[in-house]
């Protein structure tokens, strides 16, 4: 994979993040992750297609998840309800519009797929033939990873 | 494009922001999330509303309905605010502006607390998550 693809959404995932939570953003170092990898309990995912095809990642586990969606809209919320479901759908959906906004920019052609959340204990998720880059993010509410994995259409 | 003089539509509406005289409604969102802010003033401008203040507690928010009254048409509410919180800050501007179009906003699970501002004078309550069609509905019904 191409690391071009993945600094557009570091970039927006750090600015769009410090800006919703108003709160110190931290970049972990990137790594390259396995085609299969453990996901860590509450996962936003937003498919690209077109010139490139692949999807990008938001991983958390849940207690942070409640926290920044708890942070967002300025209520306590205490479980993964529809509530905070939303809110880490549109915090996804923020970062990856805006990344895609600049990757467009650089001419790479492409549409967002519909998002999806997906929560639950012990799961994985299974790339075919491509793999992932990750780069961790550290917000006072927790970790949080993107996980990007594009490839070029053949 | 000159086609829609030659053939006018059934289906054209004028924007729920947009007044039957003219001009749009104004309104307040009192809120302490920007993000939520930002979402209810993208809905309400995408429908003609002209949002002309924020605020981010209570107290600012009771201080701004002062300041813009009575150039203002409707005030969304937050509930669970720093300083002053939502139903507090109704009370105190029902008090000012017995007429005041105060919409609350509220998570779920907090029945009791809309029920109070139901009864202190608000005039109709959006639960989050927000989307688009119910928060028209809500405001809409209570300009109507
Ligand atoms: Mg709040």
């Amino acid at each position: 994979m191409r690391v071009e693809y993945i600094n557009p959404f570091v970039e927006s995932a750090y600015s769009i993040m410090k800006e919703v939570l108003n709160a110190e953003v931290k970049r972990g170092d990137l790594y390259l992750k396995k085609s299969s990898q453990p996901v860590m309990g509450v996962a936003a995912i937003v498919g690209l297609a077109g010139d490139v095809e692949g999807r990008v990642l938001f991983d958390m586990d849940e207690k942070t998840a409640i926290d920044i969606a708890s942070a967002m809209n300025g209520e306590v919320l205490t479980e993964i309800d529809d509530l905070a479901k939303a809110t880490i759908t549109e915090l996804a959906n923020m970062i990856t519009a805006q990344a895609v906004t600049k990757l467009h920019d650089l001419g790479f052609r492409f549409d967002l797929t519909p998002q999806a959340i997906i929560t639950g204990q012990n799961m994985r998720v299974t790339d075919m033939n491509v793999e992932a880059l990750i780069v961790p993010f550290e917000l006072p509410q927790g970790k949080v990873e993107i996980n990007v994995a594009i490839r070029e259409r053949a | 494009m000159k086609t829609t003089s030659d053939f006018p539509s059934i289906n054209e509406r004028s924007p729920d922001g947009v007044k039957h005289g003219g001009g749009a409604y104004r309104v307040l969102i009192v809120d302490d999330s920007m993000f939520v802010t930002k979402q209810i003033s993208q809905i309400l401008s995408s429908e003609g509303f002209e949002v002309i203040g924020t605020a981010a507690d209570g107290v600012e928010g009771v201080e701004k309905y002062k300041e813009l009254y009575p150039n203002i048409d409707l005030v969304t509410m937050d509930i669970t605010m720093p300083k002053m919180d939502g139903v507090t800050a109704l009370e105190h501007i029902v008090e000012f502006d017995n007429d005041a179009k105060v919409v609350m906003v509220s998570a779920l699970g907090k029945q009791d607390l809309v029920k109070k501002a139901l009864l202190a004078g608000a005039k109709n309550y959006i639960v989050k998550p927000l989307d688009r069609k119910k928060v028209l509905e809500r405001v809409v019904s209570v300009l109507g």
